[in-house]
């Protein structure tokens, strides 16, 4: 680590701007070992402010596991993760406060009311004006018709509207969204990816997803995951030319190229 | 409000959001009141709820693990303790919150019982000291109960493997104290029997406050929650 960590420096960014990717994601040499199990393996990539980076892979890439220890849910095993210039283990609170988290499938408590359920998540990020926090994200997902209902009794996309509301309740810098458009209509999923958009001018977004033709819609750049290691990131143009399928080549078959390449580089 | 206090008022609140909150209560309350109607609300009965504390000793440790069965496993059932594990709040205050909201429904269990005392004082002479020893005894065991169920949530993923972890915790201490004075011999018993939960809760029944019963129960509740703690702080800091 490059960075000396002290109690007394416990609300100073470990990063500046420059290193961290101006209140964005940075993540150095992270592996996550599960017993003899390597779930992810090395991992290093930025995002800065205002970028929506796509994480892909096949199921079991590493793509969840890499999310959650970004989060602080799962301790890395080893490297770093910084969070808006804060570190994720050094740092806890200050990182966990400036990162929005959606975990895949949207999990809430099926007994409470919309806006109890938001009231509840702002008190627990100390949101300064909670009645106004809850509004505001509540227009921006529109769930003001909502916003009395029981979650329990809510659909599937009604229930992603309030995860996502409660992730930027405390109006984060970084926004984390595992499989955030998965079980949606293509009305709701439009909605989302626009409100995703809406939401990057000012964050930093990162989504993993297994809809190819989403990351080519909404994302600036791409990080492509194989049995749990970064196999490639850039824009399509750049995996393109790593993939050696073409410059015309669709991100299907860039992905494929490159996970088929990295899968045969493993074999023994 | 501080993390503990956001946890707490809301898993307090679910109590009550959920049908089993009330059902709960009322069979506690039904089972009180058989017990109270038919060995105490006698004529020519002392007037002392001694037979519903003793009672409520054995039933609470059926009951207070119902309670906190729930407390983690539901929440990474349900995939919530990820959402708790990635906020800001530390983990003290994840299993000092689910605790607080334990004891507070503990309470809310146990204050209907007071209609009892109130028929105790309309036909009869109780000793209110007495009643208020039994009452903080039935807190303080059903306080050590729930810690001991925290800390079976937060180890195991099933909540009905944190159930009977809890109950059968208990029940083996409970068969320990009939057994191992035959097996150990009663010198090696006198040494054991000051950890004996069920003798000191036994003074508590019959009006005797001593200290060191309230600091062994305090510190046994402490010694619980402070395992929850370091189990979850090690997931997810490890």
């Amino acid at each position: 680590m490059d960075h000396v960590h002290t109690e007394a420096n416990q609300d100073t960014p470990v990063s500046t701007a420059r290193s961290s990717g101006a209140n964005g994601v940075r993540v150095h040499g992270l592996s996550k070992r599960f017993g003899p199990v390597t779930a992810v393996e090395s991992a290093s990539f930025s995002i800065k402010r205002g970028e929506i980076v796509g994480m892909l892979g096949h199921n079991g890439a590493g793509k969840t596991t890499t999310m959650r220890m970004i989060c602080g849910v799962l301790p890395p095993t080893t490297g770093q993760v910084e969070v808006a210039g804060f570190d994720m283990v050094s740092q806890r609170r200050q990182a966990a406060a400036r990162i929005g988290y959606l975990p895949e499938s949207s999990p809430l408590y099926p007994e409470m009311r919309v806006r109890e359920y938001l009231k509840f998540r702002a008190r627990l990020y100390s949101v300064d004006d909670a009645g106004a926090a809850i509004e505001s994200a509540m227009a921006r997902c529109g769930l003001e018709a909502a916003s009395t209902r029981l979650i329990g009794q809510l659909s599937r996309g009604y229930r992603q509207r309030v995860g996502l509301a409660a992730t930027i309740l405390h109006d984060p810098d970084v926004l984390v969204l595992d499989e955030a458009t998965s079980g949606l209509d293509p009305l709701q999923v439009i909605e989302v990816r626009r409100l995703i958009e809406e939401l990057a001018v000012e964050r930093t977004i990162l989504i993993s997803t297994h809809v190819l033709s989403e990351v080519e819609t909404i994302c600036d750049r791409i990080i492509l995951f194989a049995r749990g290691r970064v196999v490639a990131q850039g824009d399509l143009d750049t995996l393109r030319a790593q993939s050696k399928s073409g410059a015309q080549a669709t991100l299907e078959e860039v992905f494929v190229e490159l996970t088929a390449q990295a899968f045969m580089e493993a074999a023994p | 409000m501080s993390s503990l206090g956001v946890i707490a008022a809301r898993e307090f609140r679910s109590f009550f959001l959920l049908p089993s909150g009330y059902v709960v209560g009322a069979l506690f309350l039904l089972a009180n009141g058989i017990v109270f109607l038919s060995n105490i609300f006698l004529p020519g009965q002392p007037a002392t709820l001694r037979g519903v504390f003793a009672f409520d000793v054995i039933i609470l440790l059926f009951l207070c693990p119902a309670v906190t069965m729930r407390a983690i496993c539901e929440e990474r059932r349900q995939g919530t303790w990820e959402l708790l594990a990635a906020s800001p709040a530390g983990s003290g205050a994840f299993i000092l919150g689910k605790y607080a909201a334990s004891m507070g429904y503990l309470v809310v269990l146990l204050l209907p019982t007071l209609v009892l005392v109130l028929l105790l004082e309309l036909y009869g002479r109780p000793d209110p000291g007495e009643i208020a020893a039994g009452y903080l005894g039935l807190l303080l065991v059903g306080s050590v109960y729930l810690a001991s169920g925290v800390l079976a949530s937060a180890i195991t993923a099933s909540q009905t493997v944190a159930y009977l972890l809890t109950v059968f915790f208990w029940i083996l201490i409970g068969l320990g104290r009939s057994a191992l004075p035959a097996w150990l011999g009663a010198e090696a018993w006198e040494l054991l029997a000051p950890w004996d939960p069920f003798l000191r809760m036994q003074d508590f029944t019959i009006g005797l406050v001593d200290t060191s019963s309230l600091v062994y129960f305090i510190s046994l509740t402490g010694l619980f929650l402070a395992a929850s703690v370091v189990i979850v702080e090690t997931e997810r800091c490890a």
